[in-house]
């Protein structure tokens, strides 16, 4: 397992995969303080001419929470490049073949899955906090992160959504023939989530939940009422693991 | 060929069958792999040949039937025998982002090897592949350069079995030269298990074949026993005038004409008759010839052609 983490390694390097992704995830991170700060000058450069359509522009406080909220609206596009870009990890193995002298060399096939998930978990959680934590850095500079409650467990909550986001991608992926079966298998997973967590029952008890960080900063929601989509979220991870090795032991290579 | 090996079995199917859906690819296919030989597994595109292989490999599973490789049977999906075996697929695929040195370690490191051995390994098999010079990525590489590679991958474990589908269909006379010269060597630490349509090849260097069409194994055997075992030898007979060809034609119905002048006997057991007759009527020869059957021969009689 410990080669093919080597080898997932050198194949993000090398490929440029990594390289694309640190600088999403670098740009989205400097984004959010950065449109916060622009806000007012934005503001006061639209204002003459919003004002002869009858707007009104009153000046606005900028703090760490405008940024936060910004951040929350940036980081679900990472994840979509993020899981673009890891749809082809499995499938572009299978078309290509070379998992067969891979597996024919004795490496259990659940090591193989084993590694490419941990890889992908690894990724997600590096460029995840990475962007985060640059967000982060800028908005303590310029302002105070003291005001955004809950703000680390805010964090690890999208966090988590993105892990089990990254088992879909790995449960769909031990099973599907393309990239694109793989998009739409996790795209269909994700928005089933979305349109169950439309069902005030449901509400609670979904990863959806997950995503909804800013309640949490301005205090609309306390960390106790994400225990069900924690739960939820660490559950359907697991599964999909467990029924992706399933898979994966059967798939034709 | 040199050698019959030890006498114990390598390889063995048993009543193997497989289906994809409603067709039959394998029909009770039933040979063994003698230990230290080159076995050439003939057939046709689209006879079963790969998909034979890929069965050995627990790539896919038997719909019936079993296989022993040492002796231990194989398991679809992770089966343990792999590491008694090496694969030459038939379009050797690699990470193209490696060199041929990464990928032979990483080749090494799958398979638990001790660091040092993986070092003098991947020297060792570069040089006897040619491509010890190669440091730039797999990406560049011509087919044969990849064939090259892939049988350096697939002896990298020192395996006991090695399997190579078609290795020599795609490369140029010399590169076919250097890999089945490659293949006799192994002979001496594995036994190879090698699919080809390519019946020289198997000539060459075949101890054993087994000849697969339309999913059976229709013959198998020692390639001299083969050869033996089905067409008899021809006799080749050739006059000095082509009219006298065609008055032994007339005599002797049962002759082929094989060109102006030369005439084929398939039941030699009849050759008196006609040398008796060319005799008493004073007909100049120019050729009396035994042609004994050929491979060739054999598999198109085998698939009808």
């Amino acid at each position: 397992m410990k080669a093919f983490l080597k080898k997932e390694w050198m194949e993000w390097l090398r490929t440029g995969r990594l390289m694309v992704l640190l600088m999403v995830f670098v740009l989205l991170g400097i984004m959010s303080p950065a449109l916060a700060k622009l806000t007012p000058w934005l503001m006061e450069t639209l204002s003459d001419s919003m004002a002869g359509t009858g707007i009104v522009t009153t000046e606005i406080t900028v703090d760490a929470m405008v940024s936060w909220a910004q951040f929350y609206k940036n980081i679900p596009m990472g994840l979509v490049i993020f899981v673009l870009l890891c749809s082809g990890s499995f499938t572009g193995e299978y078309q290509k073949g070379t998992l067969v002298p891979v597996v024919t060399k004795g490496l259990s096939r659940r090591s193989i899955l084993g590694a490419k998930t941990l890889f992908l978990f690894g990724a997600w959680t590096v460029l995840y906090w990475l962007c985060f934590g640059i967000t982060y850095g800028y908005n303590a500079y310029f302002w105070d992160n003291g005001i955004a409650g809950d703000l680390f467990f805010a964090g690890a909550c999208y966090w988590l959504f993105g892990i089990w986001v990254a088992a879909v991608l790995a449960f769909v992926s031990a099973f599907a023939g393309s990239s694109a079966q793989v998009l739409s298998g996790t795209g269909g997973a994700a928005f089933g989530v979305y349109l169950l967590g439309l069902f005030p029952t449901f509400h609670s008890f979904l990863p959806a939940k997950l995503m909804e960080g800013t309640a949490l900063l301005y205090g609309a929601e306390k960390p106790e009422s994400y225990g069900g989509g924690i739960a939820a979220a660490v559950i359907m991870a697991a599964l999909c693991l467990a029924a992706g090795a399933v898979c994966f032991d059967k798939r034709r290579l | 060929m040199a050698g019959r090996g030890t006498g114990r079995n390598i390889l063995t199917l048993s009543h193997v069958e497989k289906r994809f859906g409603e067709k039959q690819v394998l029909r009770d296919v039933d040979f063994s792999v003698p230990e230290h030989t080159v076995f050439g597994f003939v057939g046709k595109n689209g006879a079963g040949k790969t998909t034979a292989m890929k069965l050995v490999l627990g790539l896919l599973s038997c719909s019936s039937g079993e296989i022993q490789v040492n002796g231990m049977p194989v398991r679809y999906g992770n089966t343990p025998t792999n590491r008694f075996v090496g694969y030459l697929p038939d379009v050797p695929e690699f990470y193209s982002y490696m060199s041929p040195a990464e990928y032979l370690q990483f080749c090494g490191e799958i398979a638990g090897m001790e660091k040092k051995e993986i070092r003098e390994r991947t020297g060792e098999l570069l040089h006897l592949v040619g491509l010890e010079k190669e440091k730039g990525r797999i990406k560049g590489f011509s087919r044969g350069m990849k064939q090259r590679l892939g049988i350096a991958q697939a002896l990298f474990g020192r395996p006991k079995l090695l399997i190579c589908d078609e290795p020599t269909s795609a490369l140029d006379p010399a590169g076919r030269k250097e890999l089945l010269d490659i293949l006799v060597s192994a002979k001496e630490q594995a036994t190879v298990l090698f699919s080809t349509h390519i019946l020289s090849d198997v000539e060459h260097i075949c101890d054993q074949v087994a000849f697969l069409h339309n999913g059976e194994i229709v013959l198998q055997g020692s390639v001299e026993e083969v050869k033996k075992s089905r067409k008899a030898a021809k006799t080749e007979l050739e006059t000095e005038r082509p009219e006298d060809a065609r008055l032994l034609l007339s005599q002797f119905p049962f002759l082929k004409m094989a060109g102006q002048g030369s005439l084929l006997l398939e039941d030699t057991g009849r050759l008196w008759e006609i040398l008796h007759f060319i005799a008493e009527k004073k007909l100049p020869v120019l050729r009396v010839e035994r042609q004994e059957a050929a491979l060739e021969d054999l598999f198109l009689e085998i698939i009808g052609k």
